[in-house]
């Protein structure tokens, strides 16, 4: 299996302004002191071995959608963030060498951030293409219709080209699609959310975003942590820190880092990676909030087996 | 994880030991939540003396903040004398942004 992160971020797509790019290429040179490179490819190698992911990188800012590449007759996708724009026309490529125009969707839920996607898929204009829906939703379908309505885009969604059909699924049911054996489960957000597990043999995938993790709710995480059981890759909402989720943001429906390390703990997880980045959150902060969990794991491992803890970004490939 | 709760004067001190994660959060809560109330009837603040613990997860942070929600604000809450772990994990949660934090049990009033 491999999972590709096309967008990471809550709630907002995000872009740098100008002199974010500024501050680091001018702390780049900083870094280079003065030495000299013999072409772009020499920099690039400098660039990865003597600066960190913030200065030489960037997290990106699309809002969530994250393929997991499992079967080879159909594509396989969680949410329709803004980076399902950059996901269709990747797919789009792949099809012209041959995939098959089939495409399975698993909606974590409908709020703006991640179904504002779909209006810009270009497969959906494409004759010939199947779209499968799958939610837990059951109004999933009037929410990408009412998207689409003219106050809102200039093209109704009854003009998609594509075969469109929606499958409203009831949770802890689970059921085979592109290729994997899929199970939801419903979570703590505003109307309500699912995660998904993905599994096939010897691999399973989890996707667990839009998940509050409420301190008088705590008796009931070990349903979590059985979701979680085994997990090759999680992938967890940690859009805050646990202080503010537990006040300021408050019943916002978002979990925290260190929540996160402590269910796939218990869970035998193999892998997290941290997701659903805070739309204000600059590179610097959001590889703050990566390396503060990688102490965080380290201190509560106790005599269990490393934890590894990745930071989606968008265009991030895990291999499973 | 052991606890013991003893009376300083005009404050209430409680001292967990070992480590608070997920095979002792619960007793963990429970011994908290008692002894919020019985600060809240004897109107004096809690201190919790972290120095005996190893290490705390999430799930005993987030007893602190239900221990937290229980005393409505009657009584305060101060965290004391927490070990090198116990600080950083108080920073890296922001715990110590929502706990008075200090370094001896005597400062923590």
């Amino acid at each position: 299996m491999l999972v590709r992160f096309w967008g990471t971020r809550g709630s907002l797509p995000v872009a740098p302004h100008a002199d974010v790019a500024l501050a680091k290429v001018a702390r780049a040179l900083v870094a280079a002191g003065g030495r000299r490179f013999a072409d772009e490819a020499e920099a690039a190698k400098f660039a990865r071995a003597e600066l960190d992911f913030a200065t030489y990188g960037a997290f990106g800012g699309a809002t969530p959608c994250v393929e997991i590449e499992a079967d080879e007759d159909a594509f396989a996708i969680c949410d329709m963030g803004s980076g399902l724009r950059d996901f269709g026309l990747s797919a789009t490529r792949r099809c012209a060498e041959g995939h098959p125009r089939v495409y399975h969707f698993f909606l974590s839920h409908l709020h703006w951030d991640h179904i504002m996607g779909f209006p810009f898929f270009r497969p959906a204009y494409e004759t010939g293409a199947r779209i499968v829906i799958h939610t837990g939703h059951a109004d999933a379908e009037a929410a990408l219709r009412r998207q689409q309505e003219a106050i809102s885009f200039p093209v109704p969604f009854d003009e998609l080209k594509a075969h469109i059909e929606f499958i409203v699924h009831r949770p802890e049911e689970s059921f085979e699609a592109a290729g994997m054996e899929v199970s939801l489960v419903r979570q703590s957000h505003a109307r309500g959310s699912f995660g998904y597990r993905f599994d096939r043999p010897g691999k399973a995938v989890v996707y667990s975003t839009d998940a509050e993790h409420k301190p008088e709710d705590m008796d009931l995480e070990e349903d979590v942590e059985a979701f979680f059981a085994n997990a090759d890759l999680v992938i967890c909402d940690t859009m805050y820190s646990l202080g503010e989720a537990v006040s300021l943001k408050q019943d916002l429906g978002h979990s925290s880092n260190v929540v996160a390390v402590d269910l796939c703990h218990s869970a035998g997880a193999r892998r997290l990676a941290l997701f659903h980045h805070e739309p204000s959150y600059s590179d610097a902060d959001i590889q703050r909030m990566h390396e503060e969990t990688l102490r965080y794991e380290e201190a509560v491992r106790g005599e269990r087996p490393r934890l590894e803890v990745l930071c989606a970004y968008d265009g991030l490939e895990v291999s499973l | 994880m052991d606890w013991r709760l003893r009376n300083d004067g005009d404050r209430l001190v409680a001292s967990p030991t070992g480590r608070v994660d997920e095979d002792s959060w619960k007793a963990f809560s429970t011994h908290l939540t008692a002894a919020v109330r019985d600060a809240v009837a004897a109107k004096a603040p809690l201190v919790i003396d972290l120095s005996g613990l190893e290490y705390m997860t999430s799930k005993g942070l987030r007893a602190l903040t239900m221990a937290k929600n229980e005393a409505r604000g009657q009584v305060a809450i101060r965290l004391a004398a927490p070990n090198e772990t116990m600080r950083r994990i108080l920073s890296i949660s922001r715990y110590d942004m929502l706990f008075p934090v200090v370094d001896d049990v005597d400062q923590a009033g």
